[in-house]
C-alpha cells in the first residue's frame, strides 16, 4: 500500500540517518525513518555472548542475508556477514565501542598535501576541516562524548573542551603514558561516545566492561538509539518504522526521487512517497539500494549515470598486537594488573603522517590501546585455533588456564585504506537475500602502501608494549581490514564526472536524493569514522533545513 | 552461484575472526560450509515428542540417545575433565542438543547430524565399535583426523562445528543448558578479573531471547 507523502523519508537510523531525523524534526518537517531492524530497548541488552555476539541479534545470518566477498576480481565470492553493521534502530552505533575520534585537517586534502599515488584514486574532499568542525562540536554535544584534548603534533583544532570529562581509566594508562614519553611520543586520552557523567537525562557509564559487540543497558553509550533517536521522536514530527527493509527508491518521469518501496515486518510491500529521500544504510548497503533501484531513466541504478556508485569502497586498514601479562608472576611487582577497570583509552597519533616517504605514501594512522575483549567464547575459539595448528583436549584446557592467569593488553591500528579501482561494491542479481533482493558483492583489491603503513604502525605499537615488559607479545596481524568502518561508494565532489554526490551529499543526477552515511567520504581517514559520519549528517541537515525553509 | 569451497589463505577463519576485533569479541557465526543450503529450505520442524533421553532422563530435542552418547564422548575429548571440570560436567552435549533446534540454524542442524554420522561410521570402520565405546586414545586419533582434514571438507567443517558449539556450551550463559554451575566461566576466569557485573541477571532466559530477538521482525 502507499502511504501519504511526507517531507522527508530517511532510510536508516544510525550515525548517518539519526542526526538528519532529529534536525529535520526539530525544524518542523514531517519525517519517516525506515529502519530494517528491530527497535531494541535497554532491557533487551543483556550480557549474553551467544545472543549478542554469535547469532543474529545484531548481524544477519550469512545464509539469509549474505554479503559476497572476494579478494581480487579473479577470486570466487564467499558468502559471509562481513561488512554488515548492526541491523536495528541505531545501526552500528548500538554495538560500537564508541571510539569518537575526529579526522585531521590533512584528511580533507590528502591528495594535494601528499600527492597522487599510482594505483589509487585518492582525491581531496570538496570541504575543509574548518567547514566540518562546527558540526563535530554539534555531534559531540548532541550525542555525548567524554574526552580530554591534549596537545600533540597531529592534534586537530577544537573550539573548546569535550562536553564531558574523560572516563576513569585503568592504571595501565599511566604505564603507557610513561612508555610513550620515553619514546618521545604522545599517549593521548581516547575520546569515547560514552557518558562519564549523567547527561541530557541519560545515566553515566557503569563500567561493566562490555561495550563493543553489546548494546548498553544503561544508555550511557552514545548510540543514536540512546541519544538522537529519542530526541527526534520527541519532536513529534518523526515517525520511526522498524522492520522496514527498503527494496528500491522509485523515480518519477522527471527523474526525481518519488518514493521508497519497502517490505514491512510481515513482508508486505509498502510505498512511502516523500519530497526528499535520504539513503543512510551504510556505504555498502546504500550503494546496493541505489544499484538495485533501476528504471528506464537510470538503467544502471539510481544516480548512477556516471557508473560510479559502488566504486571507491573504503574500509579501515587493520593491524594489531597484544601483550600478555601472567598475573600470578607479575601481580606482586605490578599490583595494578588486577585492577578491574575496563578502560585504557589511550591513543598514539604521532605517526598520523609518516616521518618520510619510505613506503611510497606518507599517510600513517592511529594506534588505540585497550584491554582485550572479555567475551570468553570468542577468546576460547581463538585459543583452540583451527586446522592443523588447532588444538583440543588437555592442550586446549592448559591454554584456557593460562588465559585465566593473564591480562591481555592490545592495540589496534586504524590506518588509511587507499581507494583503488579494484575495490568496490556491485550487486549480484543471481544471489538474493531472504527478501528476494539481490545482495551486495564486495571485491577487495588492497594497495600495497596500506600494508606497509599498517605494518609500520604495528611495529611502533609493539615498541610501546615491549616497554611495559610483558611476558609475551603476540602479533595479531598487519593485513586486515575493519569492515564495520565503511566509506566511499558514493563519493562527494564538485565534479559530476568524478563523484556521485555534491558537497551537500545530494546526488548530482537526482536533485532530491541524498546519501548520508559513510558513502560520501573520498578517503576514510585513519581513525574510526562514526563521529565523522554523524558530524557530516548534522552538516547536511543544516544545509537542508536552510534550503527547505527558503 | 559463486561460492568458494574453502576460504582463500588471506581470508582464513583466524584472520576472519581477528579482523573483527574492532567491536571486540564479535565473531562471524559459523562461516564457510555452514552456508550450504538445499534449494528447498526445510520447514522448521517443531518437535512435540522428545527425540530421546539422556542417561539421567533429560529429554532430548535433536539427538537420539545413541547420538547423544557420541556427542557427549566427543565433546569430553575436546574438553576433558582433569583437575578442572570438563565438557560432561558442564553439560556441553545438552547445550548442543538444545541450540541445534534454534530457528534459522536448520542448515547447521543438518550439517551437524551428517558429520556426526560420518564420525560414527569412521569409528566403526577403524575400531569396529561405536565412537562412544572406543578408547579415549582412539577417540582422540579420530577427532584429530577430522580436525586436520583439508579446509572445506565435510570432516573439517564438522570438527569446526563441534569445537565451536562445545565452546559455546562450555562458556555460554547457563540458561542455554550448558556451562552448568558456571564451571566454564570459572576455568576461563570470566568470574574474576575485570569482569564485574558481567553475567546476565538471575532468571535470564537466553534461548527465549534468541527465539524472539533473532527473528528480526
Amino acid at each position: 500500500m502507499s502511504h501519504a507523502q511526507v517531507d522527508v523519508c530517511i532510510i536508516g537510523s544510525g550515525a548517518g540517518g539519526a542526526p538528519l531525523a532529529l534536525e529535520l524534526g526539530r525544524a518542523g518537517f514531517k519525517v519517516v525513518v525506515l529502519e530494517k531492524g528491530r527497535h531494541y530497548q535497554a532491557k533487551d541488552f543483556v550480557h549474553d555472548e551467544i545472543l549478542n555476539s554469535r547469532r543474529n541479534f545484531f548481524m544477519p545470518l550469512p545464509w539469509e542475508e549474505p554479503h559476497l566477498v572476494r579478494h581480487g576480481a579473479k577470486a570466487r565470492y564467499e558468502r559471509s556477514n562481513v561488512a554488515w553493521t548492526a541491523n536495528c534502530v541505531g545501526g552500528g552505533t548500538v554495538h560500537m565501542s564508541g571510539f569518537f575520534y575526529r579526522l585531521k585537517p590533512v584528511d580533507f586534502r590528502l591528495r594535494s598535501t601528499l600527492g597522487a599515488v599510482p594505483g589509487t584514486t585518492v582525491a581531496d574532499w570538496p570541504i575543509s576541516y574548518e567547514e566540518l568542525a562546527p558540526f563535530y562540536d554539534k555531534a559531540e554535544a548532541e550525542m555525548g562524548v567524554s574526552g580530554q584534548a591534549v596537545p600533540h603534533p597531529f592534534a586537530e583544532p577544537r573550539s573548546g573542551p569535550y562536553p564531558l570529562p574523560p572516563l576513569d581509566v585503568h592504571p595501565v594508562a599511566n604505564e603507557i603514558d610513561k612508555a610513550c614519553s620515553a619514546l618521545g611520543w604522545h599517549a593521548t586520552p581516547t575520546a569515547r561516545g560514552i557518558l562519564s557523567k549523567p547527561y541530557k537525562g541519560r545515566a553515566s557509564c557503569a563500567y561493566c566492561a562490555l561495550c563493543g559487540s553489546y548494546g548498553c543497558e544503561t544508555g550511557a553509550k552514545s548510540g543514536t538509539n540512546a541519544s538522537l533517536i529519542p530526541a527526534a521522536l520527541a519532536t513529534g514530527n518523526v515517525e520511526l518504522r522498524p522492520g522496514s527493509m527498503a527494496r528500491s527508491v522509485e523515480v518519477d518521469r522527471q527523474g526525481r526521487a518519488k518514493s521508497v518501496v519497502y517490505l514491512d515486518a510481515d513482508g508486505v510491500a509498502q510505498e512511502q512517497p516523500a519530497k526528499i529521500i535520504i539513503v543512510s544504510a551504510t556505504a555498502v548497503e546504500s550503494a546496493r539500494l541505489l544499484l538495485n533501484s533501476t528504471s528506464s531513466r537510470f538503467p544502471q541504478g539510481l544516480a548512477n549515470g556516471s557508473g560510479l556508485v559502488g566504486k571507491n569502497l573504503l574500509f579501515s586498514s587493520f593491524g594489531g598486537s597484544r601483550a600478555i601479562f601472567r598475573t600470578s608472576k607479575q601481580k606482586d611487582a605490578r599490583p595494578w594488573l588486577t585492577d578491574p577497570a575496563p578502560f585504557v583509552n589511550r591513543s598514539v597519533q604521532d605517526f598520523y603522517l609518516m616521518p618520510d616517504a619510505r613506503h611510497g605514501f606518507r599517510k600513517g594512522g592511529t594506534l588505540g590501546f585497550m584491554w582485550s575483549h572479555p567475551n570468553p567464547i570468542f577468546a576460547a575459539v581463538g585459543l583452540a585455533g583451527s586446522g592443523k595448528t588447532g588444538v583440543f583436549g588437555k592442550e586446549l584446557k592448559d591454554r584456557m588456564r593460562a588465559y585465566r592467569d593473564s591480562r591481555i593488553l592490545e592495540f589496534e591500528v586504524y590506518a588509511e585504506f587507499l581507494p583503488t579501482p579494484g575495490t568496490s561494491v556491485t550487486v549480484e542479481p543471481g544471489v538474493k537475500d531472504k527478501y528476494g533482493i539481490p545482495v551486495a558483492a564486495i571485491t577487495l583489491d588492497r594497495h600495497p602502501a596500506d600494508y606497509a603503513a599498517t605494518r609500520f604502525l604495528v611495529e611502533r605499537g609493539e615498541e610501546v608494549l615491549l616497554r611495559l615488559d610483558p611476558d609475551h607479545v603476540e602479533r595479531v596481524g598487519t593485513q586486515g581490514e575493519t569492515t564495520i568502518l565503511q566509506h566511499g561508494t558514493c563519493r562527494f565532489g564538485d565534479d559530476a564526472a568524478t563523484s556521485v554526490l555534491d558537497k551537500h551529499c545530494r546526488a548530482h543526477e537526482v536533485p532530491n536524493l541524498y546519501v548520508v552515511d559513510g558513502s560520501f567520504m573520498p578517503s576514510g581517514g585513519s581513525v574510526p569514522s562514526t563521529l565523522t559520519i554523524a558530524a557530516n549528517s548534522f552538516r547536511v541537515a543544516d544545509h537542508l533545513v536552510r534550503t527547505l525553509k527558503g | 552461484m559463486a561460492r568458494a569451497r574453502s576460504l582463500p589463505p588471506r581470508l582464513s577463519r583466524r584472520t576472519f575472526i581477528q579482523r573483527l576485533t574492532f567491536f571486540g569479541g564479535g565473531v562471524v557465526l559459523l562461516g564457510g560450509a555452514a552456508c550450504k543450503r538445499s534449494k528447498e529450505p526445510e520447514a522448521a520442524k517443531k518437535p512435540t515428542e522428545p527425540t530421546g533421553a539422556t542417561a539421567s532422563g533429560q529429554p532430548l530435542r535433536t539427538f537420539s540417545a545413541f547420538e547423544y552418547a557420541v556427542v557427549a564422548a566427543a565433546t569430553e575429548r575436546l574438553l576433558p575433565r582433569d583437575e578442572d571440570p570438563g565438557a560432561q560436567d558442564a553439560d556441553v552435549a545438552l547445550y548442543i542438543d538444545r541450540i541445534l533446534e534454534t530457528q534459522g540454524l536448520e542448515a547447521m542442524h543438518r550439517d551437524f547430524l551428517q558429520g556426526l554420522a560420518a564420525l560414527e561410521r569412521r569409528a566403526q570402520s577403524m575400531f569396529k565399535k561405536s565412537f562412544a565405546q572406543a578408547e579415549p586414545a582412539q577417540q582422540d586419533e579420530l577427532l584429530a583426523i577430522f580436525k586436520d582434514s583439508p579446509a572445506g571438507s565435510g570432516e573439517a567443517h564438522f570438527f569446526e562445528l563441534l569445537m565451536t558449539l562445545s565452546l559455546e556450551g562450555f562458556l555460554g550463559d547457563p540458561s542455554y543448558g550448558g556451562n552448568k554451575g558456571r564451571v566454564g566461566w570459572r576455568l576461563m576466569g570470566f568470574d574474576t578479573v575485570g569482569t564485574i557485573a558481567m553475567a546476565p541477571p538471575e532468571g535470564y532466559d537466553g534461548p527465549k531471547c534468541l527465539r524472539e530477538c533473532g527473528a528480526h521482525k
